[in-house]
C-alpha cells in the first residue's frame, strides 16, 4: 500500500459541487443523440416539440438551437428523415422521422445502453 | 417571411429583424437550399417558442408581451455560434467533399485518420487513390507534349508509368492515352470524393 505521502500531486482541491455541476451537463449531452431517437421511435415530431419534451422529461438544460446539428448529423447518418408540413395556423414545420436503420441502430443503442447501465449500476451499489 | 411568421409589436418585430439578419449573415457560407432550409427552421422555432411560451400562475402582464416572449425565446434558442458553428461546419464538409473539393477532401482525410484502424486503412485506399488519379492525370496532360509519357507493357507482363520510351516495351493507347487518361481520372477523382464523403458520414 502506498503512503499518503505517495498520494500527493493535486494541489488545489476543488469543491465537490462545482465537479458536479461540470460532470452533469457533459453525462447528459452525451446521450441526447440516444434520447432523440428515442423520442422519435414515439412518433414524428419537429425541433420546437422535441426540445420541450427533452427538457421535460430527462431534465437537461440545454441550449435548444444545439439540437439541429445533432438532428442534421443523425439525418446525414441516414437515421432520420425530416418532412416540411404547413399549417392552417401557425409557422411550417420540420418534422422528423426514424427510418429503418434508425430503428436498427436504436435497437442497438438500447442493448449498449443496458449493458453499460447495469455495470455503472453494479459498481454504484458496491461503492 | 414576414406573412409566415406574423408579429404584432413593433419593437418585437425589429427584434425579430435583427435575429433573421444575424441568421442570414451567419448561414451566407451554405448553399442557398441549405441556407433557406435551417434559416426556416430556426425562424419556426422561434416563433413556435414565442407563440407557445407559458404564462405564469399570477398572469403576470410581462408573460403576455410579444416583447419579452420573443427576447426569452431567442435567449431559450442559445447563442447561434453554438448551433449554427458545427451545424455549417457538417453541411460544408459533406458537400464540398462530396464535389471533390481539395480542402474538405484533406480534411476528411484527416478525420477519417483519426478513427482506428479500419478508417486509417480506408484512409491508405483513399490517399493511394488520390495520388495515383493525380499522377495518371499529370501524365495525361504531360503525353499531349512528350508522346513517350503514359503506361509501358513489357513481354513479362510487368507495367511501368514511365516519363521516357522503354525498350522493349509497348506503350499503352499510344494516341488515346491523354484523352482516356483525362476522362479516367476525372471520373475516378469523382468516385473517391463519393467514396470519402461516405466514410466521413460515417465517422461522426
Amino acid at each position: 500500500m502506498p503512503s499518503n505521502n505517495e498520494y500527493r500531486g493535486s494541489v488545489d482541491t476543488m469543491d465537490p459541487n462545482k465537479i458536479i455541476e461540470r460532470w452533469v451537463p457533459q453525462y447528459r449531452k452525451g446521450l441526447l443523440e440516444f434520447i432523440i431517437l428515442l423520442r422519435l421511435k414515439q412518433g414524428t415530431t419537429y425541433g420546437y416539440e422535441l426540445a420541450l419534451q427533452i427538457k421535460e422529461v430527462t431534465s437537461i438544460d440545454v441550449a435548444e438551437g444545439t439540437l439541429y446539428p445533432l438532428l442534421n448529423r443523425l439525418k446525414r447518418d441516414g437515421l432520420v428523415v425530416s418532412e416540411w408540413q404547413t399549417q392552417e395556423v401557425g409557422s411550417p414545420r420540420k418534422y422528423y422521422k426514424l427510418t429503418p436503420v434508425g430503428q436498427d441502430t436504436l435497437v442497438i443503442m438500447k442493448s449498449v445502453w443496458s449493458e453499460t447501465h447495469n455495470s455503472i449500476l453494479k459498481l454504484v451499489m458496491q461503492a | 417571411m414576414n406573412e409566415m411568421f406574423p408579429i404584432s409589436s413593433e419593437t418585437a418585430q425589429k427584434v425579430w429583424d435583427n435575429f433573421d439578419r444575424e441568421l442570414i449573415h451567419k448561414l451566407k457560407p451554405l448553399p442557398e437550399e441549405e441556407r433557406n432550409d435551417v434559416r426556416l427552421e430556426i425562424l419556426s422555432h422561434l416563433y413556435e417558442s414565442m407563440a407557445n411560451a407559458p404564462i405564469n400562475a399570477s398572469g403576470d402582464a410581462q408573460y403576455h408581451n410579444e416583447d419579452v416572449r420573443l427576447i426569452n425565446a431567442i435567449s431559450n434558442l442559445g447563442s447561434p455560434d453554438e448551433y449554427l458553428e458545427p451545424l455549417i461546419a457538417d453541411i460544408l464538409l459533406y458537400q464540398k467533399a462530396s464535389k471533390g473539393n481539395p480542402v474538405a477532401i484533406w480534411n476528411g482525410l484527416r478525420n477519417s485518420a483519426k478513427k482506428g484502424l479500419m478508417h486509417a486503412l480506408a484512409t491508405l485506399v483513399l490517399g493511394m487513390g488520390y495520388f495515383w488519379v493525380i499522377m495518371i492525370f499529370i501524365m495525361s496532360l504531360m503525353h499531349m507534349v512528350n508522346p513517350d509519357v503514359g503506361i509501358w507493357f513489357y513481354p513479362g507482363g510487368e507495367v511501368s508509368l514511365s516519363f521516357e520510351a522503354q525498350p522493349g516495351a509497348t506503350q499503352w493507347l499510344t494516341e488515346w492515352f491523354s484523352l482516356v487518361g483525362i476522362v479516367g481520372s476525372a471520373l475516378a477523382y469523382w468516385g473517391l470524393s463519393k467514396l470519402l464523403s461516405f466514410f466521413i458520414a460515417k465517422i461522426k
